[in-house]
């Protein structure tokens, strides 16, 4: 059809608006695919390695170790695979420390991606991003913990993909932790004190009914984790649950977006062709030879868009993936393991919305009859809308009803204007929310909260008085199902501030207990409300009143008074299990763990930096999408008003004032926009993280400081900047003739 | 006879008051003729024009055109009407403006299974010399050429233009006139031109008066004079 050739000639010479809608389709099916061919391949390896290489349903610790016997009797009585692995951590001299477990057979089976499996004494395998972060290659010789080790190859272990060394750590920094697997006779030698682990396996990944206390009546357990409380393992799913919301509603936007700009201007090209239209109605052309024609536009913005996206987001799911890669050790047990539904998704749907609803503008202006059509547009609808006759619009001098006017005649533009600046500046507040609640969060946490510098926790119940540390009962119990630790603190403890809002909660604890922000979210209470505890092990239940809530970002927690809580839990009044010191313990005996504030700060350290560049990269995102969007409105209002535009050259005014006239029209709805995004933003990221705050047991601090204000309204202005100047560009190309030729008509 | 019309009217609602564009107009065009619809602006003429080239409806009344009853025809039916048989000119030449005067004509010429030589059409209409330009860069005169050849490719048995000459000064209005008498002869296309300049009527076949929507005379020239004998009012 010769009619094709006008398409290509339209986009060719409107590209500018042509390529500005591409690419907004570009950007929405490329971080569509991108994150979900990345989050899917987490997903298939994830699923991979938990099935094929027996992922534990549970592992516990117990003061003394049960014999083979007992073990097979419980495997026999339960219909569980039970299996046990010893292991040691010792420390390398790159101050990193390395957690070394023997091979298992049945339960929790070592993957080795590269190199071999240790088979002689003194061999060891050890995971790639812990080789790569302490500078460790295979056939390396180190020496660690004694031990003049010989690097054989790398390992996955199905229970360390989130590698971390306790349970409550939240960050996992493979440069000063990581795991390894070693002979039992290397693992034997070593000087360390070597723990032992039972690990459990079943059909249904459940732990089974009664195993728990059976165990408990056999040996004490000092530990008891099941698949779905270990963080080592459940991180990674929530990581992929978590991400799913933002894979679909992100691009969702850009979409919608995207899609509102092209049937903009379908229905700006359609208006234009009304004449056209008609003509070719009169001249026997049927409507849906017509209608074929005008979805060519959609078909090229569609095709080009989609598979532009397609191709990049394919790409850059790529360095994605290997993002992910640093933070889950998770194999690549096959080629392809991303879900070829995406692209699918990612092709089809765009394509669909783009191109059925353009139909519907399509068809509106087809639905016309040709001799309607064929009259100019001012005799069928010359007629002023309401708002038009408001009489404040009417009064004032010449350009202020000019600019007025113009606003109210283009409300879907202004309201585009609105929804792109909303869009841009929702987008760069949470980037810049997100850049300082780490911040914040460190401050809070590790400096004003936290006094001390370790934390200690014994395998058994301390009495033994401490003069100069302070020692506290901590405990699990649960509120509604939900697991919290309970803290029995020294009210007057020097190591640890209950901080809100810059004023110390501690005495407080007199009337009624502290809880942390985490556990305020997930509870839905403040201060006054009421909780019940209750203790796991017999029940017993404890209603308290909560009196604040103090800044604790991280982990659900209760603090009481450590008498109070001795005496719920049935430990003798002057009981503790932990005491925070500022010094490294000296003996290690009866200790059961040692937590060491500043390696989870420095954790924190290390991974804001890859925080910091994914807000500047948002923060691109939003200013690009805001450019877009914004051009091409006032690209399009420029291109409409170009009658007046060139009556008012014609008159003697300078550029300068024609465009103040017809352009900066918009800036007060970009102010406000602005300001009226700014609580949105703040609720919505406040929401996130509420939503959040279950799967992930910390909350950030999101509230919104006057520099981020000012920093987004600079950012936002410079945006609209930057359009305004484009658009200039096109207003100064507007000829003098323009506004004789249209008379004609 | 390729048209006849019978006691046809057209009411248009608009707003309170009813305006009677056509009032019970009957007539009829013979084969293979020039036939002028005289005028004053707001008569009905248009009206008249748009109900028999298919493009507007009508209130009663009936109008055959090349064998078909335009009454019983579904919306779809009619630009198939449109699309074998008529041939449309527009006082303001509605030419696409991205597409060269070649490729407006191809816009006719797809629409007819056997139509005319596009060498041999644009030749005729004078524009084959200019047929890679695109509109702007042509006369309104030059601009009417290219739609009267966009019109004529398809080989329509009808011509039906509004105003053709209305946006023209005399001599390109004449040369217009001469090549839609040209046309006629070449062709055997029958021809119906509007206008509400009288003296075009001499150079007709046949010519109607009309006024307030009725027709209120109706005669045949027997020695219609040549296109450039016209007075141009
Ligand atoms: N779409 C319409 N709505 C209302 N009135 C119309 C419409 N089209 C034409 N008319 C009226 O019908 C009458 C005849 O119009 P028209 O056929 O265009 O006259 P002419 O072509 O002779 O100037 C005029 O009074 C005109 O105002
Ligand atoms: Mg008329």
């Amino acid at each position: 059809m010769i009619l094709r050739k006008t398409i290509s000639r339209t986009i060719k010479e409107k590209k500018f608006q042509y390529a500005g809608v591409t690419l907004l389709l570009v950007l929405a099916v490329m971080l569509y695919v991108s994150l979900s061919m990345a989050i899917t391949t987490l997903e298939e390896r994830n699923d991979t390695f938990t099935r094929e290489y027996k992922q534990e349903a549970f592992h516990w610790m117990s003061s003394d170790p049960l014999p083979d016997e007992e073990l097979q009797a419980l495997e026999e009585q339960f219909e569980v695979t039970l299996e046990r692995r010893a292991y040691q951590d010792i420390s390398t001299d790159e101050n990193s420390s390395l957690r070394l477990f023997e091979p298992t057979t049945e339960v929790n089976l070592p993957f080795i991606s590269q190199g071999e499996m240790p088979e002689n004494e003194g061999e060891i395998a050890i995971a790639e991003t812990f080789a790569d972060r302490n500078g460790f290659n295979i056939g390396d010789v180190v020496s660690m913990g004694g031990l003049e080790a010989k690097i054989t190859g790398y390992v996955f272990l199905p229970d360390y993909i989130y590698m971390i060394e306790q349970q409550t750590d939240l960050l996992a920094d493979a440069s000063i932790f990581g795991v390894g697997v070693t002979t039992s006779e290397t693992l034997a030698a070593l000087s360390g004190n070597e723990q032992q682990q039972i690990l459990g396996w079943t059909n249904s990944n459940e732990v089974p009914e009664g195993l728990r206390s059976a165990v408990n009546t056999i040996s004490t357990l000092l530990q008891f984790i099941s698949s779905e409380d270990n963080a080592r393992i459940q991180f990674v799913e929530s990581e992929i649950e978590g991400a799913q919301s933002l894979i679909t509603t992100l691009p969702l936007f850009i979409l919608g977006l995207s899609i509102a700009m092209v049937l903009m201007l379908m229905k700006r090209r359609l208006e234009l062709q009304r004449k056209e239209i008609g003509t070719l109605m009169a001249l026997g052309y049927r409507k849906r030879e017509l209608r074929r024609h005008y979805l060519g536009y959609a078909w090229i913005v569609g095709l080009i868009g989609t598979m532009t996206g397609l191709v990049l987001g394919a790409g850059l799911s790529l360095p994605l993936s290997d993002l992910y890669a640093t933070y889950f050790n998770l194999p690549a047990l096959s080629m392809f393991d991303f879900d070829p539904v995406v692209l699918v998704v990612g092709f089809v749907i765009p394509l669909v919305l783009l191109l059925s609803l353009t139909m519907l503008v399509v068809n509106r202006t087809l639905k016309t009859e040709p001799l309607t059509l064929l009259k100019p547009k001012e005799m069928s609808s010359g007629k002023k809308s309401w708002l038009e006759k408001l009489p404040w619009l009417n009064k004032g001098s010449f350009i202020r009803r000019f600019r007025l006017r113009l606003l109210v005649r283009s409300k879907a533009r202004s309201f585009y204007i609105f929804l792109g600046v909303m869009f841009s500046t929702v987008l760069l507040l949470f980037g810049l929310i997100t850049f300082n609640s780490m911040d914040r969060l460190v401050e809070t946490t590790y400096e004003d909260i936290q006094k001390y510098e370790y934390a200690v926790h014994y395998s058994s119940i301390q009495t033994e008085d401490r003069d100069d540390d302070s020692p506290y009962t901590m405990a699990e119990v649960t509120i509604n199902e939900e697991k919290v630790s309970l803290y029995g603190i020294e009210p007057d403890t020097d190591d640890l501030h209950l901080m809100s809002e810059g004023e110390r909660l501690n005495d407080q604890l007199t009337e009624g207990v502290v809880i942390s922000r985490p556990l305020a979210a997930i509870q839905k209470v403040g201060a006054g409300d009421e909780l019940t505890l209750t203790n796991s092990f017999n029940d017993k239940k404890w209603t308290v009143q909560v009196a604040g809530v103090a800044d604790v970002f991280i982990g659900s927690n209760v603090y009481v008074p450590r008498t109070e809580a001795n005496d719920f839990l049935g430990y003798p009044e002057s009981a503790y299990t932990s005491v925070w010191q500022d010094d490294k313990p000296a003996s290690m005996e009866n200790v059961f763990m040692v937590e060491d504030k500043q390696k989870v700060m420095a954790s924190f350290e290390s991974t804001s930096g890859a925080t910091r560049n994914s807000v500047l990269g948002m923060s691109v995102f939003a200013v690009l999408i805001g450019v877009i969007v914004l051009t091409l409105l006032t690209n399009l209002i420029v291109e409409e008003n170009s009658p007046s535009i060139s009556l008012f050259k014609v008159m003697g005014y300078h550029e300068k004032e024609v465009s103040k006239l017809v352009l900066n029209v918009y800036t007060p709805i970009v102010v406000v926009s602005y300001f009226i995004s700014i609580p949105f933003a703040s609720l919505g990221i406040e929401q996130t993280m509420n939503t959040l705050v279950q799967q992930t047991g910390f909350i950030f601090p999101t509230d919104v400081t006057w520099w981020m204000v000012l920093i987004g309204f600079l950012v936002i202005m410079m945006t609209y900047g930057i359009s305004l100047s484009l658009s200039k560009r096109k207003l100064k190309k507007v000829s003098l003739q323009e506004a004789l030729k249209k008379q004609q008509d | 006879m390729t048209i006849v019309v019978e006691r046809v009217n057209k009411v248009y609602q608009s707003g309170e008051v009813d305006i009677h564009a056509l009032r019970e107009a009957s007539l009829n065009v013979p084969d293979n003729k020039i036939v002028t619809i005289l005028g004053p602006s707001g008569s009905g003429k248009s009206t008249l024009l748009n109900v028999i080239g298919g493009i507007d409806r009508f209130d009663g009344g009936s109008v055959r055109v090349a064998g078909q009853s335009l009454e019983n025809l579904k919306d779809g039916q009619l630009t198939e009407f449109r699309r074998t048989y008529a041939g449309f000119i527009f006082q303001q030449y509605n030419l696409i403006p991205t597409l060269t005067v070649e490729e407006n004509v191809e816009v006719g010429k797809e629409l007819s299974q056997n139509p005319l030589d596009m060498k041999d059409t644009l030749e005729k209409v004078g524009m084959w010399d200019k047929k890679d330009k695109f509109p702007y860069q042509l006369s309104g005169g030059e601009q009417q050429r290219v739609a009267i050849a966009r019109a004529l490719i398809k080989n329509p048995t009808f011509l039906l233009c509004d105003e053709p000459t209305g946006a023209l000064d005399e001599e390109t209005g004449k040369n217009i006139l001469r090549l839609l008498k040209y046309v006629n002869e070449t062709y055997g296309t029958t021809v119906l031109i509007i206008t509400h300049n009288q003296g075009i009527g001499d150079m007709a076949h046949k010519v109607i008066r009309m006024s307030s929507g009725e027709i209120v005379e109706e005669y045949e020239n027997e020695n219609p004079i040549e296109p450039e004998k016209v007075t141009w009012a």
